[in-house]
C-alpha cells in the first residue's frame, strides 16, 4: 500500500512564454526534479498554481522532445488566467499525466494519418504530429484538417507552415469567417473533408475540438467509409482530480480522466452522454 | 473472536471507560432526529435510533477537510490526520456503505485522507432497532451484516450481545468489565433479530432483486419517468448529500491574509447541482435536470453497481426523507421501471 | 506591490453590511493589511482619482443616486454590489409592489409632499451599471466577505455558490423546515450563508436572492404536498422576493 498523497503536485518551473493570440498563450516548463513526464501524446496535466487553483491543461509537446514539456492555454478560468501572469523563473504544481493516449504506437503505426482539429483541439494534437513527424518512417501519409473560427485565432502558425511545406503531409485549413488578408478556405471543418482523398482501410482519423464539432465530423467520416474503429475522438469534460474519484468527468458510467480523454469511437458509440 | 452479554449499566461503564481513553463518536439526538456526533458520556448515546441525518461517512470523508498546504514558495504538502477515533453504533447499511467507500477509495489510486481515517477507526456496529420511515434495507440485503466492522451490538430484550469480528474489536472487548458468557438461546434470539430485521426494514417494497437492477436500467434509458419526475427537482443535490454510498467532491484553493500560502480543501460535491459536470468557460456537459437526475440513479444501480459488482444504494432511505419536492425514493422509481 | 485602493459607498440601506465588516474584529486589521481603505467623503472628491475596488452597498431609489453611482463606476476597476439590497433590491424592492404616491403619505404622512422626500422604484445596482462581483445576503456573512476580498486582491475571481442554501443546511445536518410544514425558501435560494436561518431553526428568507436556474414551478407545485398554497408562498418570498427576475412566474 503507498502512503504517497496522490493529491500532491510536483513543482515545476516556466521556462518560456509566448502569446499566440488573444486568449491563448504558450508555455514551456520543465520538472525541478529533472526527470522527464513520461508522457503520451494526448494526455493531460493537473496544473496547480498556488492559491488559486488546479486545472486539467492538455499536453502540447511530443515525449520525442526531451526535457522540457509544453502546453497552449486558453484564458477561460481562474488557473489559466493566473498562469498568464506568470514569467520565466515561477513555480507551478504538476500531477499527472493523466488518461489515454491517441495510439501512436500502436494502431497508428504504419497508417495513413488524418487529424481533424478544431479551435484549441489543434493543442494535444500537435503532440501527435510532432511525434509522427520525429518517427516519420513509422506511419503513411500525414493529412491536417484544422478550422479556426477567424483567422486570428490560428494556433501554432508557424508550425503549420513549416508542416506544410513537409513531403507527405497535407495542411488544409479552414476558418468560419475570414478577414481581408485571409485568401485561404472559409467554411465549417466539415467543408474541408470532401477536399482530401483517403483510403479508408489504411487510414487512421483522429477528431478532437469544441464539443459541438464531432457528430458532423463523424458524418462525414461515415460517407467516407470510415470504420468506427478507425476513429479516434479526444473528449473535454471537467476532470478535477484526473485519478477517477470526484466524479465530475464521467459520461455515463465513464471516467474520462482514466478511460480518455481518447476513445476509440467504436467504443463510446453507444455511450448516451459521449458525443 | 469473542462474544460477551452485557446489560445496560455494564454497557453505560464500558462505553465510559472507552470514551476515557479515546475519541468516540455516537448517534445522540439532535431535535426529534438523530446524529453521529463527540460522544461526552455513555447516556448521550441513542443504540434505540432509527436513521441518523447524515451518514458516518462524515467522518472519513468530512462535509470539508484540508487535502493540502501550500506554502509562500509554492510547495505544496499534504495533510492527514491521524487521530484514532471509535464510530459507536453504526447500522449494518452503512456498515455495508463504508466497506464499498473503502473499496473505491483504495482501489486504482489510492486516497491516503480517506484511507487515513478509515485506519484510524474502530467501527462499532450496532444491529437496528427501531425503522426508520423509510428504510428499505431489508430489500438491499443489508439488513444485517456479517463483516465490515469490528464489533457488533445486538439488542436482545434486556441484554446486549457483542461480539468480536477483528483484533481492533477484540481489544475493545477487553476493557468491558464484567461481561457475561451468552447462552444458545441468547444466541438464537440474536439469530431472530436478524430474521425480524431483514423483514422488518421494508418500508418500501422494491418489486424485484437487486441484482435485475443494472439490467433494468440498461434498458430505461429512455423511460418517461425520469422527466416526469425530475420536472419537480430543485437540483438542491440534498439526495447526493445525505447519501452514505455518494462521494463525489468539489476542490478549492483559499489562501491566507498574507495571499501566499494557503490550503487546498475538498468538499461534498453533488451530480444533481447545476454545475456538477459544466467546464471553465461554460459549455455544461450535463445541463439538463433530466440527465442530472437520471445519472444517480444509474450510478447507484449500474455504474459503480457494475464495477463493485454491489448495488451501490443501501436502503438507508435518507435520500427519500431528505427530498423536499418527494422524488428521489429509489423503490418508487425502480418499482415504475419494471 | 502596492495595497489596492478600495472604497466603501452606501446608497439605501441599513448599512448593517458595513456593520458585519466592522464586526470581523481582529481579522479586520488583516483586511487593512491587504487593502487600501479610502474614506467616503475623500473618495468622492475627485482629486483621490480612480479605486481598485468599489463596494457599494445599498439600493438606487432616487434618480440622483444613479448619477452618482455612474460616476463611481467610472472611477472603480472592479465595482461589487455588497449585500442584498445592492446586489439583488433586497427588502427595498417591496415598495415597488405599491404606488409610490401610497408609499410616501404612509411613511412620511403629511410631510410627503416635501421635495427632499421624492423617491423612484427601487433598483439594484446592476440595473444602473455594471457590476463584477456580487456578495449577496442581508446582512452579508463575514467568512464569505474576507475570502472574497482575498480572491479581489489576489486577482482571482471567488466561487460564489450558484447552487441552493439546501446543499449547505444538508452539510449541518439540520432537520428541514418542511418536515414541520414550514415554508423554506432554501430549495431557490442562493448558498453561501452556510445556511444560518434553518441552522437556527428557522426556514430560509431568501435574502440571497435565486440561484440563477430556480425551479419555481417546483416550489408552486409542491405546496400542496405540505398542505399550502401559492399564495402561501408568494407571501413567504414577498420580503426579498418582490420585483425579483422571476417574481411573477
Ligand atoms: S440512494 Fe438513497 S436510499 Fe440509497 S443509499 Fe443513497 S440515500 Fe440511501
Ligand atoms: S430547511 Fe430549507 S434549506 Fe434546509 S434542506 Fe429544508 S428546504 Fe432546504
Ligand atoms: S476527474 Fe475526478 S473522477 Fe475523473
Amino acid at each position: 500500500m503507498s502512503n504517497q498523497d496522490i493529491y500532491v503536485p510536483q513543482p515545476a518551473t516556466l521556462l518560456k512564454k509566448q502569446p499566440m493570440t488573444e486568449y491563448e498563450t504558450f508555455y514551456e516548463f520543465k520538472l525541478d526534479s529533472g526527470c522527464e513526464l513520461g508522457h503520451g501524446p494526448g494526455q493531460f496535466l493537473e496544473i496547480s498554481v498556488p492559491g488559486i487553483g488546479e486545472a486539467p491543461i492538455s499536453i502540447s509537446s511530443s515525449p520525442t522532445q526531451a526535457g522540457i514539456f509544453q502546453m497552449v492555454v486558453r484564458r477561460v478560468g481562474n488557473v489559466t488566467t493566473a498562469l498568464s501572469k506568470l514569467g520565466p523563473g515561477d513555480k507551478v504544481g504538476v500531477r499527472g499525466p493523466f488518461g489515454t493516449k491517441f495510439p501512436v504506437d500502436e494502431v497508428m503505426k504504419g497508417k495513413d494519418i488524418l487529424l481533424v482539429c478544431g479551435g484549441i483541439g489543434l493543442v494535444p494534437v500537435r503532440s501527435a504530429i510532432n511525434y509522427i513527424l520525429d518517427n516519420r518512417r513509422d506511419y503513411g501519409r500525414l493529412t491536417i484538417l484544422y478550422g479556426v473560427k477567424t483567422p486570428a485565432d490560428r494556433l501554432f502558425a508557424e508550425e503549420l507552415a513549416q508542416w506544410k511545406a513537409t513531403p507527405e503531409v497535407t495542411v488544409l485549413e479552414t476558418v468560419d469567417r475570414g478577414d481581408e488578408a485571409w485568401d485561404g478556405h472559409v467554411g465549417v471543418i466539415t467543408t474541408l473533408l470532401p477536399l482530401v482523398q483517403i483510403n479508408p482501410a489504411q487510414t487512421i482519423a483522429v477528431i478532437c475540438g469544441p464539443p459541438v464539432m464531432y457528430r458532423f465530423v463523424l458524418k462525414e467520416l461515415a460517407k467516407m467509409a470510415m470504420e468506427d474503429e478507425s476513429i479516434f475522438v479526444s473528449l473535454e469534460r471537467r476532470m478535477k482530480c484526473g485519478v477517477g474519484k470526484c466524479g465530475h468527468c464521467q459520461m455515463n458510467d465513464l471516467y474520462v480522466c482514466q478511460k480518455g480523454p481518447v476513445f476509440k469511437y467504436s467504443e463510446i458509440k453507444e455511450v448516451m452522454e459521449a458525443i | 473472536m469473542s462474544i460477551k452479554k452485557l446489560d445496560q449499566a455494564a454497557l453505560d461503564t464500558w462505553v465510559n471507560k472507552l470514551i476515557a481513553n479515546q475519541s468516540v463518536y455516537g448517534v445522540q439526538a439532535k431535535g426529534e432526529r438523530f446524529a453521529f456526533g463527540p460522544l461526552s458520556k455513555a447516556e448521550d448515546l441513542r443504540l434505540d435510533y432509527d436513521v441518523t441525518i447524515l451518514p458516518p461517512k462524515k467522518y472519513f470523508q468530512p462535509q470539508r477537510e484540508d487535502l493540502l498546504e501550500f506554502n509562500a514558495k509554492g510547495e505544496y504538502t499534504s495533510v492527514t490526520e491521524t487521530e484514532p477515533f471509535i464510530l459507536f453504533g453504526v447500522h449494518p447499511y452503512d456498515v455495508v456503505a463504508i466497506a464499498q467507500m473503502d473499496t473505491i477509495f483504495s482501489a486504482d489510486n489510492y486516497d491516503v485522507h480517506y484511507m487515513t481515517r478509515r485506519h484510524n477507526a474502530t467501527i462499532v456496529a450496532c444491529d437496528v432497532q427501531n425503522a426508520s420511515a423509510n428504510v428499505f434495507a431489508g430489500c438491499m440485503n443489508t439488513a444485517t451484516v456479517t463483516k465490515g466492522f469490528d464489533l457488533l451490538l445486538t439488542k436482545i430484550g434486556e441484554f446486549y450481545l457483542a461480539e468480536a469480528k477483528t483484533p481492533k474489536g477484540e481489544k475493545l472487548l477487553t476493557d468491558l468489565p464484567g461481561g457475561l458468557e451468552p447462552g444458545n438461546l441468547d444466541l438464537a434470539r440474536r439469530e431472530q433479530v436478524w430474521k425480524d430485521n431483514t423483514g422488518l426494514l421494508r418500508k418500501h417494497k422494491l418489486k424485484c432483486n437487486p441484482q435485475e437492477l443494472p439490467g433494468l436500467l440498461e434498458k430505461s434509458y429512455y423511460a418517461p419517468v425520469w422527466e416526469a419526475k425530475a420536472k419537480l427537482c430543485f437540483s438542491c443535490g440534498s439526495c447526493n448529500l445525505v447519501c452514505p454510498t455518494c462521494y463525489c467532491f468539489d476542490v478549492q484553493d483559499d489562501v491566507n491574509w498574507d495571499l501566499q500560502s494557503g490550503k487546498r480543501t475538498r468538499a461534498w460535491d453533488g451530480c444533481l447541482l447545476k454545475d456538477f459536470a459544466a467546464v471553465a468557460g461554460g459549455h455544461n456537459f450535463r445541463s439538463s435536470r433530466t440527465d442530472r437526475y437520471r445519472h444517480r440513479f444509474y450510478r447507484k444501480a449500474k455504474y459503480v453497481a457494475e464495477k463493485l459488482n454491489q448495488i451501490a444504494c443501501v436502503g438507508c432511505g435518507r435520500c427519500i426523507s431528505a427530498c423536499v419536492p418527494k422524488i428521489a425514493n429509489p423503490v418508487e422509481v425502480f418499482n415504475e421501471l419494471l | 506591490m502596492s495595497k489596492p485602493k478600495l472604497a466603501i459607498f452606501d446608497f439605501t440601506c441599513c448599512e448593517g453590511c458595513q456593520l458585519q465588516i466592522v464586526n470581523l474584529e481582529e481579522e479586520i486589521l488583516n483586511l487593512i493589511s491587504l487593502v487600501n481603505p479610502v474614506e467616503w467623503r475623500e473618495a468622492m472628491s475627485e482629486h483621490i482619482g480612480n479605486y481598485d475596488i468599489a463596494l457599494i452597498e445599498g439600493s438606487i431609489t432616487r434618480p440622483e443616486d444613479e448619477e452618482k453611482l455612474r460616476r463611481i463606476r467610472k472611477r472603480a476597476k472592479i465595482l461589487v454590489a455588497l449585500g442584498s439590497c445592492a446586489s439583488t433590491g433586497g427588502v427595498n424592492k417591496l415598495k415597488n409592489n405599491f404606488d409610490l404616491q401610497e408609499v410616501k403619505h404612509c411613511v412620511y404622512g403629511q410631510a410627503a409632499d416635501m421635495p427632499h422626500l421624492h423617491t423612484a422604484p427601487t433598483k439594484a445596482i446592476d440595473e444602473v451599471v455594471q457590476v463584477d462581483y456580487k456578495i449577496y445576503g442581508c446582512p452579508i456573512d463575514r467568512r464569505e466577505f474576507a475570502y472574497i476580498v482575498r480572491c479581489l486582491a489576489l486577482g482571482k475571481s471567488p466561487e460564489i455558490p450558484d447552487y441552493p442554501v439546501c446543499v449547505e443546511c444538508k452539510l449541518q445536518e439540520n432537520i428541514c423546515r418542511y418536515e414541520y410544514d414550514e415554508i423554506c425558501l432554501g430549495p431557490v435560494t442562493r448558498a453561501g450563508c452556510g445556511a444560518r436561518c434553518p441552522s437556527c431553526a428557522t426556514w430560509c428568507f431568501g435574502c440571497r436572492g435565486h440561484i440563477e436556474e430556480p425551479n419555481l414551478s417546483a416550489a408552486k407545485e409542491i405546496m400542496v404536498r405540505y398542505g399550502k398554497t401559492f399564495q402561501d408562498l408568494k407571501n413567504r418570498m414577498n420580503i426579498f422576493g418582490s420585483k425579483q427576475r422571476y417574481a411573477d412566474e
